[in-house]
């Protein structure tokens, strides 16, 4: 986060356990995850922000939506005391995983880190939602520029 | 280990990421909002210190004229400060907070929790599409014509381009009725006239074209769809004489809106056809048209209707019509398909949501 500061290097990581190895499921259904940061070394992480979001990759510019946010700002709940953390949320009906041709939307989970100090890092773990086939191309594409 | 971090003047993007900092990113914008705003301050009060000192106050001036000259701090002041308050409300929070922010504000605190409520997120409302009943099935579907946008914007040209074609061709009437012949002009004048004529020719043969075959009428059984859904479909096309094909096909169409330098393009992508009905030498009489009933099935591992700010994949019936006498066409009437069923899922929804949900059926 602040910048030109003599800074000792960290390496931080989170690993995430979700309650389903597949990491798939539909639509209403409740998600819930462990995870565990490591590599922080003593630096003080002022604020852990949870969310499950979708967003769109492809030729478009990205989009992105929230189904879930959490901000922790207990300093009794983040590192270096506490390294763990669990978390649940229920899924909406949409939209669902899709891969496309021009158009993908991927589901995920973050937890972002803000140091006192430091540059904040942030996590990232896909799952899918659904389990719709990838879009094949039977006919030749159309794709009109305007 | 230790490493010093300065800003960097240049960076590099890899993929979607940025190698500099945001930090200095964002001081950078404010610096450059800060100062078109301070800019604005310092016209907007020249320009009023000038009122006040001025011998006859605002009226020396007058109203227009004075608002005229506000135009440019305004901006500056609008612009400036717009983009500095929109740096400060982001200022510290992350690309999903400010999403969370915007779509849960009243819950959005320090601890606080936010999760997803409406039915259907990300799926386009379809009451627009509901709100036309049909005359032989239950809803009548809206034409979605890019084409009547392009015969209104084949005319605006024509109509703009032609009054200034008009102006010049007065302007040289008058020198050459006052004995100067003005060259320069008439060499001028010559392009324009022709582009004016084409652009005339344009427009007359969009409107002719959009206008010569008939309406095209679709109506369904049913809105909004779910993926394995059966549907009985209406079709009416107007016009008189041969018709070489008339067809109908399902459309799964992705849309992309990106930008490309300073320019933002949109490109559609047709990535699944379905052809469920067609029709060959149909001749229409006077005064008749030619009306067919048929009925198709969305896949049930379709992906259902989606529309996001820059991204959209929306489903539609194409209606597929080749005359014998005038180039083929196609036009579009858009539908929406919710997202599987999963079990009990309208059970958790509110009950305010439920009655949307439910107005199509």
């Amino acid at each position: 986060m602040t910048a030109g500061s003599v800074q000792e290097r960290l390496e931080p990581r989170v690993i995430t356990e979700f309650d389903r190895p597949s990491r798939r499921y539909d639509p209403e259904e409740t998600v819930r995850l462990r995870y565990h940061v490591t590599g922080t070394g003593d630096a003080v992480v002022r604020v852990i922000e949870r969310s499950a979001l979708w967003y769109s990759e492809g030729k478009g510019e990205e989009d992105l939506g929230v189904c879930f946010f959490e901000r922790l700002t207990d300093l009794e709940s983040l590192p270096p005391k506490q390294r763990r953390g669990e978390y649940a949320f229920r899924l909406p009906a949409s939209p669902m995983t899709y891969e496309g041709t021009i158009v993908k939307i991927r589901w995920c989970v973050r937890i972002r880190l803000f140091f006192v100090g430091r540059r904040d890092f942030v996590s990232e773990h896909v799952f899918d939602v659904g389990e719709l086939p990838p879009v094949q191309l039977p006919l030749q594409p159309r794709a009109v520029g305007r | 280990m230790v490493s010093i971090r300065l800003p960097r003047l240049f960076e590099k993007k890899r993929g979607s990421r940025r190698t500099g900092s945001q930090a200095w990113g964002r001081a950078g914008e404010a610096c450059f909002y800060a100062a078109l705003l301070a800019a604005g301050v310092v016209f907007t009060a020249m320009l009023g210190r000038r009122v006040v000192e001025a011998p006859g106050g605002l009226a020396s001036i007058g109203l227009w004229m004075w608002l005229l000259t506000l135009l440019l701090p305004g901006a500056l002041l609008s612009i400036g400060g717009s983009g500095l308050a929109r740096l400060i409300h982001g200022w510290g929070r992350s690309e999903e907070g400010m999403a969370a922010l915007r779509r849960f504000p009243e819950m959005f605190q320090p601890s606080g929790r936010a999760s997803d409520m409406e039915p259907f997120p990300s799926v386009p409302p379809w009451e627009n599409l509901n709100n036309s009943p049909g005359t032989i099935l239950r809803y009548r579907l809206p034409l979605e014509s890019p084409e009547s946008w392009s015969v209104f914007g084949f005319g605006l040209f024509a109509v703009l381009w032609n009054a200034v074609v008009v102006l010049l061709a007065v302007t040289a009437g008058v020198d050459f009725v006052g004995g100067q012949t003005d060259w320069l002009l008439l060499a001028i004048l010559v392009p324009f006239l022709a582009i004016g004529v084409a652009g005339v020719v344009i427009f007359v043969r969009a409107l002719v074209l959009q206008t010569a075959v008939g309406p095209t009428q679709i109506e369904i059984a049913d809105h909004p769809l779910r993926p394995g859904d059966r549907c009985d479909v209406y079709l009416g096309q107007g016009g008189r004489g041969m018709f070489r094909r008339i067809a109908l096909s399902l459309e799964l169409e992705e849309l992309a809106t990106f930008r490309q330098g300073t320019d933002t393009r949109t490109e559609r992508r047709v990535v699944r056809e379905i052809p469920f009905a067609e029709w060959r030498a149909v001749s229409i009489a006077p005064g008749r048209r030619f009306e067919e009933r048929a009925s198709f099935e969305v896949p049930a591992e379709a992906m259902h209707s989606f529309a996001s700010l820059h991204n959209a994949v929306t489903w539609r019936i194409a209606v597929h019509v080749e005359p014998a006498k005038w180039p083929r066409f196609t036009r579009h009437f858009p539908i929406i398909v919710l997202p599987q069923r999963t079990g009990p899922a309208l059970l958790n929804v509110p009950p305010s949501k439920l009655a949307v949900v439910g107005s199509g059926r």
